[in-house]
């Protein structure tokens, strides 16, 4: 059925035909033509498909996603759109030395960060020694001043974290932001390479693709791990705030994987400080939650009172020791990016190492001459919102009106602690599919750690991609799309 | 398995069955017109009032005003938003209940409910439909069947089965009742001898609106009996259209529900299936013709929706 028949290798049918490099970084291309070694086998298959054929599959691909309600679905006025989140069908491939200082770069960090936060709910040595400002603790939004000297199980508070990395001009990994409350896309890593594998399969050969289906697995071992002492065989759970929640489909794709119930909120029930679900043959007592829910929506006995998706009095069987939550309450003030440009702080201060992966340079408003810098540069820098995620309340400076830098520039004065300000970084580009052949498009990579007994990073990443010319917003939410991430064996 | 989960599964089935049998209905009566023009005199109408009473829809008189009512009344039954229970309405519910209980699902249900979902809402083969709608209704009839077709070959007979049967089986016995309570009304008027080849038509519409035709032909040949077809539907042991099979095979279902249950003693909903299958069993067919059927079916109906109302009281703690 998959022939590649050689008439087809007309050279004005090229889907490379007109592919220009720009400033930024060229996964695929080191000049010109001149695929890097670890591309050159994909580089030359994909010579070998005519434009026509590729759009054809790339058709089924897109069918296949729509059949199996691949995506997520956007509410405006009530009325739901279902929308796909496209793959575009060029895999990324990162060669196997890469992917090794990833790995101990990622793991370095989840290890930092999880004492980090033990700390912080406990003794807070980093603050009495001033490595980080006490304010930047109390002051953000997602610190959990509730959960103040709780114990949780093992000591690990982010299980699954999910971290952005991008690459500069020079190729350079860099470490955009953590993601440590409840990350998402992980299905997307998993779904995209069974459907490429159906769609393409010619692409993967000579190529030595490390496989990521062990990863609800090993997310299962973790979440198992940290089950309430004496329950052997401990009932886990996944809790979702239900079908209009963006991640739905991940949320059904990994509990389904994982061979275990997703729960709403109205499906829990708290009785005798035991939580239980509510099944055809009475309660049934659960474990662990994996909780797809924040914690602002965790327990309205708790947290926000007029939330409908939590269980009341979840928090306080979760504080006895009766029940595991993954990830950890209050592990968003890790990921806070009023705390990221201390992060490699936080890793001299508790591992006595410097960070492997770096971050990205980052201007603080609070700091007097920081805040100059910004405010005099504001048509060059990237300004955040601390506090927002998926692409919302940011200002990219180069591609921003006077007016809206004005707005920002009024913004950060009023409320410094709420921002920060990068440079405007090319994010590295990789052929993608767009009208009929192939262009480079700005690319980001998040990988996925897992944190139980050890911790593991799974040999893939979600790749995002920015589908509309020249934009470095991959968000899906923002016109994104995403593509097969390649590890490769050594 | 969660309560939630199992309220899902037993409405879920009830919607394909019931999306089924709308389009099986209507198919039938399409064909019904077609036959009718040869047949003569006679009140030609009388398939399309009967088809409305035996969904128990009450169609708003609009539609039914309209230049073209035939037209307006299909419209309504297939793919009205505002009507809960058209195709459409059906087939969305449906996938509206999978979704919710997505991860409960074998992928297979979830892709071909779903890709029946986008076939039948794409615009273009609406528009079709206006035209030719057997494709369309012949889309839902195979897009049932393959989706129970799935949950058969491809999934565990475990709980979760159980109440997808349950849904099934307890929805065909309603929608056969119904139509033979309203057919029977109807029909036993046409009583005249120039009736016959109406009559005659008319049952084998029955028939084929519970998808028995053939299987009655294979038993009965020759005209069509009243009391054949009423006998056909309501007690052939071995057909699954009859409404003693889907009995048996509901009560087979909740069984297997509550086998490893703590609970002692038949279930609510067991005792009132069982009561209905005895009723059948027992009695015979001609002391259930002796009295008037009407009276009988509408128990039988009443008892049906007891049983569901039941079933939903006893598996969901809310």
């Amino acid at each position: 059925m998959l022939e590649f028949s050689t008439d087809r290798l007309l050279p004005n049918a090229d889907l490379f035909s007109g592919y220009t490099l720009g400033t930024a970084y060229d996964e695929m291309f080191e000049a010109t033509d001149r695929p890097r070694p670890h591309y050159r086998a994909l580089y030359r298959r994909l010579q070998l498909l005519s434009p026509d054929e590729f759009r054809r599959r790339k058709a089924m691909s897109d069918l296949s996603m729509l059949q199996n309600g691949v995506g997520f679905t956007v509410y405006r006025q009530e009325e739901g759109i279902e929308r796909i989140w496209p793959m575009d069908p060029v895999p990324r491939i990162i060669p196997a030395g890469e992917w090794r200082q990833i790995e101990r770069g990622l793991i370095q960090r989840l290890l930092a960060l999880n004492l980090f936060l033990k700390d912080i709910y406990h003794d807070q040595l980093i603050l009495r020694d001033r490595v980080v400002d006490p304010r930047l603790i109390y002051e953000g939004a997602f610190f959990r001043r509730e959960f103040m000297g709780a114990t949780v199980p093992r000591d690990i508070y982010i299980h699954v974290c999910g971290t952005d990395l991008i690459r500069d001009l020079d190729g350079r990994y860099l470490v955009l932001e953590d993601n440590a409350r409840t990350p998402s896309g992980v299905s997307y890593m998993l779904h995209n390479r069974q459907v490429l594998k159906r769609v393409f399969p010619p692409l993967f050969e000579q190529c030595d693709v490390r496989g990521t289906d062990d990863y609800p697995a090993a997310l299962l071992d973790v979440l198992k791990y940290i089950a309430p002492p004496g329950r052997l065989d401990p009932t886990v759970v996944l809790l979702s705030p239900g079908i209009y929640n963006s991640a739905y489909f991940e949320h059904t794709f990994l509990a389904q994987r994982m061979g275990i119930e997703l729960v709403e909120g109205r499906d829990l029930v708290v009785d005798g400080n035991r939580v239980h679900m509510r099944t055809t043959r009475g309660l049934e007592r659960v474990d662990v939650i994996y909780r797809r829910i924040d914690d602002d929506f965790l327990d309205p006995l708790t947290f926000r009172a007029d939330s409908a998706l939590g269980v009341p009095g979840l928090v306080n069987v979760y504080r006895a020791g009766q029940v595991a939550l993954a990830n950890s309450i209050g592990t968003g003030i890790a990921d806070d990016k009023g705390i990221y440009p201390f992060v490699p702080d936080i890793i001299r201060y508790y591992l006595k190492q410097d960070a492997i992966l770096p971050n990205v340079e980052t201007f603080r408003p609070l700091v007097a001459n920081h805040l100059s810098h910004i405010l005099h540069n504001l048509d060059k820098l990237v300004v955040k919102t601390v506090n927002e995620s998926g692409g919302y309340g940011m200002l990219i400076g180069p591609a921003s009106t006077a007016a809206q830098r004005e707005e920002f520039s009024a913004r950060v004065r009023a409320h410094p602690r709420d921002y920060i300000a990068q440079p405007t970084i090319q994010l590295s580009t990789h052929p993608t599919f767009v009208d009929g052949s192939l262009e480079g498009r700005h690319v980001d990579l998040r990988p996925f750690v897992l944190c139980g007994e050890k911790i593991t990073v799974v040999p893939g990443a979600l790749t995002r991609v920015a589908l509309p010319r020249g934009s470095l917003v991959v968000n899906s939410s923002q016109g994104g799309g995403s593509k097969d991430t390649w590890v490769l064996a050594e | 398995m969660l309560s939630r989960v199992a309220d899902a599964l037993f409405w879920m089935s009830r919607y394909l069955e019931r999306a089924e049998q709308t389009a099986r209905l209507l198919d039938v009566c399409f064909h019904l017109e077609l036959d009718l023009h040869g047949v003569g005199a006679g009140p030609h109408e009388l398939h399309w009032t009967s088809l409305a009473a035996t969904l128990r829809q009450r169609v708003p008189s609009a539609h039914l005003e309209s230049s073209t009512p035939q037209a307006a009344l299909s419209e309504w039954l297939m793919f009205r938003a505002d009507n809960a229970d058209s195709i459409l309405s059906c087939v969305s519910r449906a996938r509206g209940n999978a979704r919710n209980i997505r991860s409960a699902l074998h992928p297979a249900q979830w892709r071909e409910l779903n890709k029946l979902y986008w076939q039948l809402s794409d615009a273009e083969f609406r528009e079709r439909a206006r035209e030719s709608p057997h494709d369309f209704l012949h889309a839902v009839e195979c897009g049932n069947c393959l989706f129970q077709g799935i949950c058969d070959s491809l999934c565990n007979h475990d709980e979760g089965w159980q109440f997808l049967q349950l849904g099934k089986f307890l929805e065909r016995a309603a929608t056969t009742l119904r139509i033979l309570d309203i057919q029977y009304h109807l029909l036993t008027d046409l009583s005249n001898p120039l009736d016959l080849p109406l009559a005659n038509l008319e049952w084998a519409a029955v028939l084929r609106g519970c998808q028995s035709y053939d299987a009655y032909q294979r038993l009965h040949g020759g005209r069509i009996e009243p009391e054949g077809v009423v006998g056909f539907l309501l007690a052939r042991g071995d057909s699954p259209r009859s409404v003693r099979f889907c009995l048996e095979a509901a009560e087979r279902a909740l069984k297997s529900i509550e086998e490893n249950s703590t609970r002692r003693g038949l279930s609510h909903p067991e005792r009132i299936l069982g009561l209905m299958r005895a009723d059948l069993e027992y009695r015979g067919l001609d002391e259930i013709l002796t009295a008037p059927l009407h009276v009988f079916l509408t128990l039988m109906q009443d008892r049906c929706a007891e049983v569901s109302r039941v079933v939903q009281e006893r598996y969901s703690l809310q």
